[in-house]
């Protein structure tokens, strides 16, 4: 009895599409039941009843559990409710489309209701509209054919004058119909003024007011206005006259919605319910329409009337809109309600919190704590959670008699079960009452048995924040006693989760398929590498690492008892029958001991059985020289499982490193090995080898010994006084300025980093003088926690405080604390700490430290609301990519995002080197190494027949499948491999002499035979198609994680160094926001450019020379006013020297032009040259201003003239690029990048900005492209986060792929997406909804929402 | 003798240039009198103490039994037969893991042999047909006796 496969069954119908319209009032009295008449709720008899035609009519559905449906009968649960509508009696607007009404009363004439196009227009339109548009076309065109109706004021079809429409006060609108300007003679706005002639006559003062008269367009008057607009006219207007008409959009009947959406509350503690606010807006409004209605009846003043509708009105706008702004002071409701759109909208809304999420059943939530006992794909559920969480199993033949005991155990043994169903009968039956024993006996085949969760069952875990795939995986459930849900600490960093008091989530899979997809898909096991780069994230952390570190030392050796007792500490749980072979001692005699690299390779291989066979061969944190005979022992070679040299430490086991053990063993020998290694690792090291060696800290370990003392006492005495060096230099005035920086500047910079430097240096000094068993030290060198600074700010000096990326500020007048003198530059006085948290800080020292501590607080909780939106906006835009079978990249709507995926079409999971599939040094020593003694026999290969073994072999047909790319990096990197076998076997002569003469061992040197080459190759073949993207992959997803979810760890750090010193680009989160905003105006825009010779300084200086800003004052000895009997002038003298010193190229010529072709308009002729250094400027009086003020003006203006550089552009840098050996090359800031790439000695091939938007206008849509790809590389980099190259190309494709540049923001993705839907669940929901109502969108329904 | 590899005596030149890195293990430079090789060796130095300027002989012989029958490279708790470790002090057993050719020496025929004996290193450098047997994966034996002066 095979449990039925899980089909969606029940679904009748497949929705295609969902289309949007406006309801006509025909349609809603046709969808309504009743017709809502009374404004009581309930019937004033004290009965309690609902009133007939009231809003609370039982006709409509019921909200209790007491009271039937009066139309199907129904109850609570069954009836889905029903419409009742009430009838204005006055038309009002629709507040969800009145921006909609007022453009389309500017589209159509306001006599006659047709559209203001000339009939050519119109014709042109409406064979553009003839044309299948997509959405986004839609919305462009309505934007140009209402830009087209707007500029015509006379209606072309009755000629008529049209004003301006425009909003008045609050669901006001006006047309300027008779507003009389100098080019409008329209006669029938004159002959409207002219009717008032008699008026005028009798009262002058009215005549002032003609000029404003317009005409109100009240609802009934746009209504008549709509009715009229011809049919062939609709479609023009962008609507679709099938679903909606513009007089739709007045609403003359109003939908009362199901009462089980408005359900009213009976409270307990008062008498009478709570009613929904719908409800008594709905009461609200059919009261004045009675009022309305009997104001009318009995002819009340019209202004009474006017009154009321316009109360209706905001009454009907509140119902769908209750926070519509504008409202007039004494209409202001008291207290604000929820309407139509306030459910939809929002976190909690209708869309973000019913229909995208939703709460489930079978989950639990509790506490986390660690248990190494664990294997890394099994987590600890409490008895008590497992009872409550339950699986439906099927009975069928391999579990009936477990079941049966199930039953018969009930709901309150554990392994039991909760319910039965029986097979034949749709009664679930409750196991804790009625008779087990008899219906255990009665269990039958088929019959569906709700079983607690036991040892097995796969379940997903999950922890908030949820910000990637990795954030929920499913795990093997193991049923423990106690509260706590426990998992192997290894599994901490997926989660981000520590055992501080964190809660996750778990949630039972209720169906074999779920249970099966998850494992494969969310399983622990298949999640080790992050999609990010590619490097695993599941690995040893903390005390695993401490513990291999230590176990790997070089001086650790165990006798024969200890050997086996911490070997057989790996025998547990799924290992308990493992055969472990122990390798012969390492020291024979005098003793037999075995080292700790012995025990460890155990770990790996545990017998000589074990197919596994690793190899790795690479530094270790602190490598020094010489390979493997590094003196710190930090070498790491792996060959064939087996640890050779080196101690294991962060690196090599834990995560964020390909040269992970770990890594390897999964990329060669698949998922369950690295889960078993792990595990091993977890059982071995943390209990076995570390509790019994101990690893403990102690004030001790913190002591800093006289040596220290001492050290840090030098420092500080030398950074001390280079830094009252500075200082004196700057009262001198001898303080060389850096460039661009004045010099209080210049000093803080130098100083800052001086005290900084202290710090550091303080640290390796403890390095230095601490013991070798110091602990804190030990945790630092190995990787496993802190760091070189954390141990000097404990043991040696805290260091300098910085408060966004300065010394401390001044809090009170020109100092930062009464403590110290006024304008004090001592680092003391600017927040250098110089004791450290051993020694204790003085009061002013903690003071300091707790405003930098402040600061790191309040940037973390800045920076998760802003990461949290980022991510929000990222996964939103990206979620519908995903590729295709035919290799590109779409979104829901069949749009090319990119041909094909990250250009390569490959997995960023499987990227063993940097951005690449294959680690070829890694693949063919991994080769060499398993095949070593198999080949032993054959001759190894020759450089040059290598080369033509693998040239031989990648012609062959099974390599067809493998791109070009990657054959030609295969032979590249065979020919290098050839080239090294050429040179030894040149060096050994071995070319020269007969085979059998030539020692045997030369033989071993790069051996490579044939049959380890055709491996090597297969290898490199297999890893290449495993690593092919799977078509289906939601690689948009992916992305948008891969880049979200590494904001949120950029901490601190905004701003950043960029080479010079006065050049500071924004960075860090700030900035990754600026470049997916896709801003127009980015804080620092910086253009880099490259010199056409790059060598020479004096070029560089002339070349920032034209483009820097430089103003006649600058280059001027003086500048001074002549007064003449006959004449006066102003006399320029320029700095020839100085001018001469900056390489400036400007005479005494250009400088005239300067000054003629500025914004003071002097003319030539009023500007003599006398010499070389010397020019007049001769003021002209004008009929303004005298030739005294002119002169005057002459004198404050004159200095400030530009004479040479590009406008904007403040500052350009030289930059020395000392890594390519003293290249110059120019930083300018500023955002003229066309003009700075046209200046002359500038590169203009190689000169770049960071500024998206400028290098698209200059450059083009692929320029901004890459632009996006490098700032945000750059950007990450810079935190020391790597993210493989494919995901930044995907944001960046879809960032572009529209032909200009659209940020991932409501307003690029109202660009990019086309789905209603998808853009609702986003942002402004409303909105989208109801100008998809307007068009009458049919969204398709394909995939994302 | 069967099994032998590699045997020569040695004069320690220097014992751990660099500082002590660990507390149980030193690292001792030597060279051979017989054919000019350098070895680098690491040692137990507390239960095998050697000083500088200490003369050793040392053979690298891939089995211990005498007649040379090779070694199953198992551990064997029981020891049986007579061994030709009796005759020496200081034993370990190790693997040669790499063969490479010296790239820092002038003499282009220089060979360095690189053995692990759980991660305790050895390396042997010098000419090429003095290190004839050895072949990389292979299992040896290093045999130490201090030679009195």
């Amino acid at each position: 009895m095979v449990k039925d496969q899980f089909r969606e069954a029940d679904v009748a119908k497949k929705i295609s599409h969902v289309t949007f319209g406006v309801m006509t009032p025909l349609e809603m009295q046709q969808m309504s039941h009743l017709q809502v008449v009374s404004k009581n709720m309930y019937s004033q008899d004290g009965s309690r009843k609902p009133v007939a035609f009231g809003v609370l009519d039982h006709r409509m559905g019921t909200s209790e559990k007491d009271n039937n449906c009066e139309t199907c009968g129904g109850n609570l649960a069954d009836c889905t409710g029903h419409y009742g509508h009430v009838d204005l009696e006055l038309p009002c607007f629709h507040i969800g489309f009145f921006r909609s009404i007022i453009v389309l009363l500017q589209m159509i004439c306001k006599t006659c209701s047709r559209i203001l196009l000339l009939p050519e227009d119109r014709k042109s339109f409406l064979d553009n509209l003839k044309r299948q548009l997509s959405y986004l076309q839609r919305k462009g065109l309505k934007k140009k054919i209402s830009a087209k109706c707007r500029k015509l004021a006379k209606c072309p079809h009755c000629g008529s004058y049209n004003g301006m429409v425009k909003k008045c006060g609050l669901l006001k609108i006006v047309h300027d119909k008779y507003k009389q300007t100098s080019k409008n003679r329209d006669p029938v706005v004159t002959d409207f003024l002219t009717s008032f002639e008699f008026a005028t006559s009798h009262n002058k003062e009215i005549d002032m007011l003609f000029s404003k008269t317009q005409e109100v367009l009240n609802p009934l008057r746009v209504q008549q206005l709509f009715k009229r607009i011809i049919h062939e006219d609709v479609p023009l207007l962008l609507m679709n006259p099938d679903v909606a008409r513009p007089e739709d959009m007045i609403l003359t009947r109003i939908l009362v919605p199901p009462i089980c959406i408005r359900p009213s509350v009976v409270s307990d503690l008062k008498a009478g319910t709570n009613e929904d606010d719908i409800t008594v807006k709905l009461t609200e409004i059919i009261f004045l329409n009675d009022v309305i209605q009997k104001h009318r009846a009995t002819g009340a003043k019209m202004q009474m009337i006017m009154e009321d509708w316009d109360f209706l009105q905001l009454q009907v706008a509140l119902l769908y809109n209750s926070e519509t702004s504008g409202i007039p002071l004494h209409m202001q409701p008291k207290k604000s309600i929820r309407g139509f759109v306030q459910r939809l909208k929002g976190k909690q809304g209708r869309f973000r919190g019913n229909l995208s999420g939703k709460r489930v059943d079978f989950s639990g939530r509790t506490v986390i704590s660690p248990d190494p006992n664990m294997r890394i794909d099994q987590v600890a559920v409490p008895i008590h959670v497992a009872k409550v969480l339950t699986y439906p199993e099927r009975v069928n033949k391999a579990n009936i008699k477990l079941m049966k005991q199930l039953i018969l155990n009930g709901c309150d043994t554990h392994p039991g079960a909760n319910f039965i169903q029986q097979r034949d009968n749709s009664i679930k039956r409750f196991l804790r009452y009625g008779n087990r024993d008899k219906i255990a006996k009665s269990l039958k085949y088929g019959d569906i048995v709700e079983r607690h969760m036991m040892d097995g069952d796969v379940v997903l875990f999950n922890r908030q924040p949820s910000l990637h795939k990795l954030s929920i995986q499913a795990f093997f459930s193991k049923i423990m006693p106690h509260r706590t849900f426990r998992f192997n600490e290894c599994c901490c960093n997926p989660f981000n989760a520590d055992f501080d008091g964190d809660e996750m989530n778990l949630h039972l899979p209720q169906t074999e398929e779920a249970k099966a997809e998850a494992l494969t898909l969310m399983g622990s096991k298949s999640n080790i590498v992050t999609p990010r780069n590619g490097e695993p994230l599941i690995a040893a952390i903390q005390d695993f690492i401490t513990g291999g570190y230590l176990l790997t030392q070089k001086d650790v050796f165990f006798d024969r008892g200890r050997v086996c007792k911490l070997v057989s500490s790996m025998l547990c749980g799924t290992d308990a029958a493992l055969r472990i072979d122990l390798p012969p001692p390492a020291i024979c005699k005098p003793c037999r001991l075995w080292t700790g690299k012995q025990v460890f390779s155990l770990l790996l291989r545990p017998n000589n059985d074990c197919p596994v066979k690793a190899n790795l061969r690479t530094k270790g944190k602190n490598y020094s020289s010489g390979e493997d005979l590094c003196v710190n022992d930090s070498f790491v070679v792996i060959r064939n499982s087996q640890l050779l040299c080196g101690a294991m430490d962060k690196g090599t086991l834990g995560s964020g490193s390909k040269n992970n053990i770990f890594y390897v063993l999964l990329r060669d020998y698949g998922e369950q090995c690295i889960a078993d290694a792990l595990s091993r690792l977890a059982r071995l090291l943390c209990p076995a080898y570390l509790s019994n060696r101990g690893f403990s800290i102690g004030i001790g370990d913190v002591t800093p010994g006289t040596g220290l003392i001492k050290a840090k006492e030098m420092l500080l005495d030398d950074g001390y006084t280079k830094c009252d060096g500075y200082i004196r230099d700057l009262e001198n005035g001898k303080l060389q300025c850096q460039p661009g920086c004045s010099e209080e500047e210049t000093l803080e910079a130098i100083i800052l980093r001086e005290l900084s430097v202290i710090r550091d240096h303080a640290g390796k000094a403890c390095l230095r003088e601490l013991h070798r068993t110091n602990s804190p030290l030990t945790m630092a060198i190995c990787g496993s926690k802190g760091s070189f600074i954390n141990i000097s700010q404990m043991i040696a000096c805290v260091g300098q405080q910085a408060i966004s990326g300065k010394r401390v500020p001044n809090g009170f007048e020109d100092r930062a604390l009464p403590h110290f003198e006024r304008f004090s530059k001592d680092p003391a006085a600017r927040g250098f700490v110089e004791n450290s948290f051993y020694t204790g800080l003085t009061p002013t020292e903690f003071f300091f430290h707790t405003m930098a501590g402040r600061e790191g607080l309040v940037d973390t909780a800045v920076k998760t609301a802003e990461t949290g939106y980022m991510q929000r906006r990222l996964v939103k835009s990206l979620e519908d990519l995903c590729s295709h079978y035919d290799l590109t990249v779409r979104n829901s709507m069949g749009d090319i995002v990119q041909f094909q995926y990250g250009g390569d079409g490959l997995d960023p999971v499987s990227m063993e080197g940097k951005d690449q599939p294959i680690d070829f040094d890694k693949v063919l020593r991994h080769v060499t190494a398993n095949s070593c003694i198999e080949c032993r026999a054959e001759l190894p290969l020759s450089g040059s027949d290598l080369v033509q073994l693998v040239d031989v072999s990648l012609q062959e047909d099974k390599f067809a499948e493998c791109s070009d790319e990657i054959k030609e990096d295969i032979r590249n990197f065979i020919e290098s491999v050839a080239k090294n076998i050429s040179s030894t076997r040149k060096r050994f002569q071995m070319e020269r002499k007969h085979t059998s003469r030539i020692p045997k061992v030369l033989f071993e040197l790069d051996r490579i035979t044939s049959s380890q080459a055709v491996m090597f190759l297969d290898s490199c073949r297999d890893k290449f198609l495993r690593a092919r993207i799977e078509p289906g992959t939601a690689v948009g997803a992916v992305c948008a994680q891969s880049i979200g979810e590494p904001g949120t760890q950029m901490t601190l750090k905004t701003f950043h160094f960029a080479g010079v010193a006065s050049m500071n680009i924004t960075q860090g989160v700030p900035r990754i926001k600026e470049i997916i905003n896709a801003s127009k105006n980015i804080s620092t825009p910086i253009i880099t450019a490259h010199l056409e010779t790059d060598s020479d300084a004096e070029f560089a200086r002339v070349v920032k020379g034209r483009i820097e800003i430089t103003t006649l004052g600058e280059v001027s000895e003086y500048l001074e006013e002549v007064f003449l009997p006959d004449d006066c002038f102003m006399l320029v003298k320029l700095d020839l020297d100085r001018i001469r010193l900056l390489k400036l190229e400007v005479s005494v010529g250009s400088i005239k032009e300067s000054i003629c072709s500025s914004k003071f308009k002097i003319k030539h002729q009023n500007v003599h040259i006398h010499s070389e250094a010397v020019l007049t400027v001769h003021p002209v009086e004008t009929s303004k201003s005298s030739m005294y003020y002119v002169l005057q003006q002459l004198k404050k203006e004159l200095p400030k003239i530009m004479i040479k550089g590009i406008p904007t552009v403040a500052r350009a840098v030289i930059h020395i690029d000392e890594s390519h050996g003293d290249k110059y090359k120019l930083l300018v800031e500023g955002d003229k990048l066309l003009a700075v790439m046209a200046t002359m000695g500038v590169k203009g091939t190689h000169t770049t900005s960071n500024n998206t938007f400028e290098v698209e206008k200059c450059l083009g849509i692929e320029a901004a492209r890459t632009t996006i790809m490098n700032e945000i590389v750059y950007t990450m980099v810079n935190h020391g986060m790597s993210i493989d190259m494919r995901h930044v190309m995907l944001l960046a494709d879809l960032m572009t792929y529209k032909g200009e540049v659209l940020g991932i923001t409501r307003f690029g993705l109202a660009k990019m997406k086309e789905s209603v839907l998808m853009l609702a669940s986003f942002e402004k929901t409303a909105d989208h909804l109801f100008e998809a109502a307007y068009h009458g969108q049919k969204d398709a329904i394909n995939g994302q929402i | 003798m069967a099994g032998v590899l590699f045997e020569d005596i040695f004069d320690v030149k220097d014992i751990d240039p660099d500082g002590k890195k660990f507390d149980r293990v030193s690292r001792l430079f030597c060279e051979s009198e017989s054919f000019k090789m350098d070895l680098i060796l690491d040692v137990h130095s507390q239960i095998y103490p050697v000083e500088l300027g200490d003369k050793f002989r040392m053979v690298l012989a891939t089995t211990l039994r005498e007649d040379g029958t090779p070694d199953d490279g198992e551990y064997n708790a029981v020891q049986s037969g007579p061994s030709r470790a009796d005759s020496f002090e200081y034993v370990m057993y190790g693997k040669v893991y790499r063969l490479e050719g010296d790239d820092t020496g002038q003499d282009s025929s220089r060979l360095a042999a690189y053995v692990s004996f759980g991660g305790l290193l050895m390396r042997l450098q010098g000419d090429a047909n003095n290190l004839h047997g050895f072949e990389v994966d292979s299992f040896v034996y290093l045999l130490m006796k201090k030679l009195a002066f």
